[in-house]
């Protein structure tokens, strides 16, 4: 099955490569062993990956955030600020780790760590590039219920959230992870709903698949009248998932100090950090995939892998840059009215638009309407 | 339903309204100043830390009576009528406010506020500020205090030499 996926065979050819310099054959390791090491080498790229990202983005974060209000933002450390984030990461590893005496231990030492590992795990199944000669995504871990993967592994985040509350030993963790749960699983619902559509339209769960249908401007954003709306509702419920504002009830600092992070500090609260920004590029990964296109941009990249990595990569930074433009421009809303959001709005529209949008497929409208106008 | 659907309608309508805004402010040019780098204009009647015309003053203590924390010191000799023989002229900024009480009563109008405002310092002591251009006398001071000294020198030896020569003539005589 590992075979199969695009990145683990470079890493097995790799290794194959690096231990034949030696004079070693690749066959000697146990197939077990070498699944397992590949997972690992991937796991560690992807980290890597993730955790550079978000460097990026913590500097984007607040130079945007500085720019919205008429500042300047960070701009000392490094060329434009840009190691700003490094000098603060530093920081933080430098300080003194801290488990409160009431606290549970071990769910304490878990709980970042459960998050972080849902979030990062479920960037195995979204493909960054797209190879064309061979029509696999390239992505650790190429399988047909790609999206389906990704959903259920992010909801694991939420159990790392109330481990992270309930540890705390402090009330107002407790809130902030109760509220989590709350919000995070009702707005499940319409992401999933969401999400449903552009499944049903393209006929597979499998991202890869995704960006094979829209290759060359065939955009799915622009497939039916229903699909801006729900890219909409996929978006705000996006936005909910990752804890970002408006939605960030979990750690409404006027409210609950920090949510269920208030008892964190140094590597442990790096953790959550990471975590929401790496969710916030996973949903904006699946968004850029599942309706602009992925690495497509209407054609112009010819048959180039990298040249598609790289456009995915501007989608995704558009993407968050639209989120952090959100989180700077929109308040708070009240526990009641993401709720209210969540229930009556958003999950009935979701309904709506899976309807619609699946008569308007099976009737072939697209087809009838073209027809239609091209009639003399 | 179709209440809450409006209500949704209305919210999109003002978080749009809402970007915008900030979208124009993201392109506005930040008003930050680089502030080590770039200094703020100072007004006119800003109240800073002092600046002494030296060569003006007079050494009256005026403003040390007005001032209504007692945060200046002054000490100066008179040496000769006009000529001022500075030892101290201290303000302590730990204590100043100000409140520029200093600078109205005096008669040459030698203190002023200046535009200087940045004067942290790491210990109290090195907030008392030493205001004094030169100690002692003034060097265009100090030839006519030499002048005088030399003509004042001159005259002792000159009524030295002629008592000398009056006593001279006694004994002789």
């Amino acid at each position: 099955m590992f075979e199969q996926s695009t990145v683990i065979r470079a890493i097995h050819s790799t290794f194959e490569w690096l231990l034949g310099l030696v004079g070693v054959d690749i066959e000697i390791i146990p197939e077990s062993i070498r699944v397992v090491l590949y997972g690992l080498v991937a796991a560690g790229g992807l980290m890597s990956g993730i955790a550079l990202s978000v460097m990026l983005y913590v500097w984007m974060e607040r130079r945007i955030a500085g720019r919205i209000q008429a500042r300047c933002g960070p701009n000392r450390v490094g060329p434009f600020g840009l190691l700003q984030t490094l000098a603060d990461t530093f920081k933080l590893l430098r300080k003194e780790d801290i488990i409160p005496t009431g606290a549970n231990k071990f769910l304490f030492a878990f709980a970042p760590m459960i998050v972080l590992a849902g979030v990062v795990a479920a960037f195995a199944a979204v493909p960054f590039s797209y190879d064309t000669e061979t029509g696999e995504g390239i992505m650790v871990a190429d399988i047909d219920l790609g999206i389906f993967l990704i959903t259920s592994i992010i909801a694991t985040e939420v159990i790392g959230v109330i481990m992270a509350g309930w540890a705390s030993n402090n009330k107002w963790s407790l809130y902030g992870a109760m509220r989590e749960a709350a919000q995070v699983v009702s707005y499940e619902i319409p992401l999933g709903l969401s999400v449903l559509v552009p499944v049903m339209i393209v006929g597979s769960l499998s991202l890869a698949d995704a960006t094979a249908d829209q290759l060359g401007g065939n955009w799915l954003l622009w497939r039916s009248p229903f699909m801006p709306v729900v890219f909409f509702i996929f978006y705000v419920a996006g936005l909910a998932g990752c804890k970002r504002a408006p939605f960030d009830l979990p750690e409404a600092e006027s409210e609950l100090v920090a949510g269920f992070h208030t008892e964190y500090s140094g590597l442990r609260f790096s953790f959550f950090f990471m975590e929401e920004y790496a969710s916030m590029t996973l949903i904006s990964a699946i968004g850029a995939i599942f309706f602009f296109g992925g690495g497509d941009l209407f054609g112009l990249q010819g048959d180039s892998a990298i040249l598609m990595f790289l456009i995915l990569i501007v989608k995704i930074l558009i993407s968050i840059s639209v989120m952090i433009w959100i989180r700077w421009t929109l308040p708070r809303l009240r526990v009641d009215q993401v709720m209210t959001l969540g229930y009556k709005v958003l999950t009935p529209l979701a309904f709506f638009m899976l309807l619609g949008a699946t008569i308007w497929d099976l009737t072939d409208a697209n087809e009838r309407i073209l027809g239609f106008l091209r009639r003399p | 339903m179709v209440e809450t659907f409006k209500d949704f309608g209305f919210a999109v309508q003002t978080a749009v309204k809402g970007m915008v805004i900030t979208l124009k402010t993201f392109f506005d040019k930040p008003v930050t100043l680089q502030y080590p780098d770039q200094r703020p204009e100072i007004d006119e009647r800003f109240r800073g830390i002092h600046y002494l015309e030296q060569e003006k003053c007079i050494s009256c203590k005026v403003c040390a009576l007005a001032c209504p924390v007692d945060c200046i010191h002054i000490e100066s000799e008179l040496p000769e009528k006009g000529l001022y023989d500075w030892a101290r002229f201290d303000i302590d900024y730990g204590l100043c406010m100000f409140c520029e009480l200093c600078c109205f009563p005096c008669p040459t109008d030698c203190i002023h506020m200046g535009k200087e405002f940045d004067f942290s310092r790491y210990s109290r002591m090195d907030l008392v500020r030493n205001m004094l251009t030169w100690e002692g006398i003034s060097s265009a001071q100090k030839k006519e205090v030499d002048a005088i000294a030399a003509e004042k020198a001159a005259k002792k030896a000159a009524a030295a030499d002629k008592k000398k020569a009056e006593g001279g003539d006694k004994k002789e005589g």
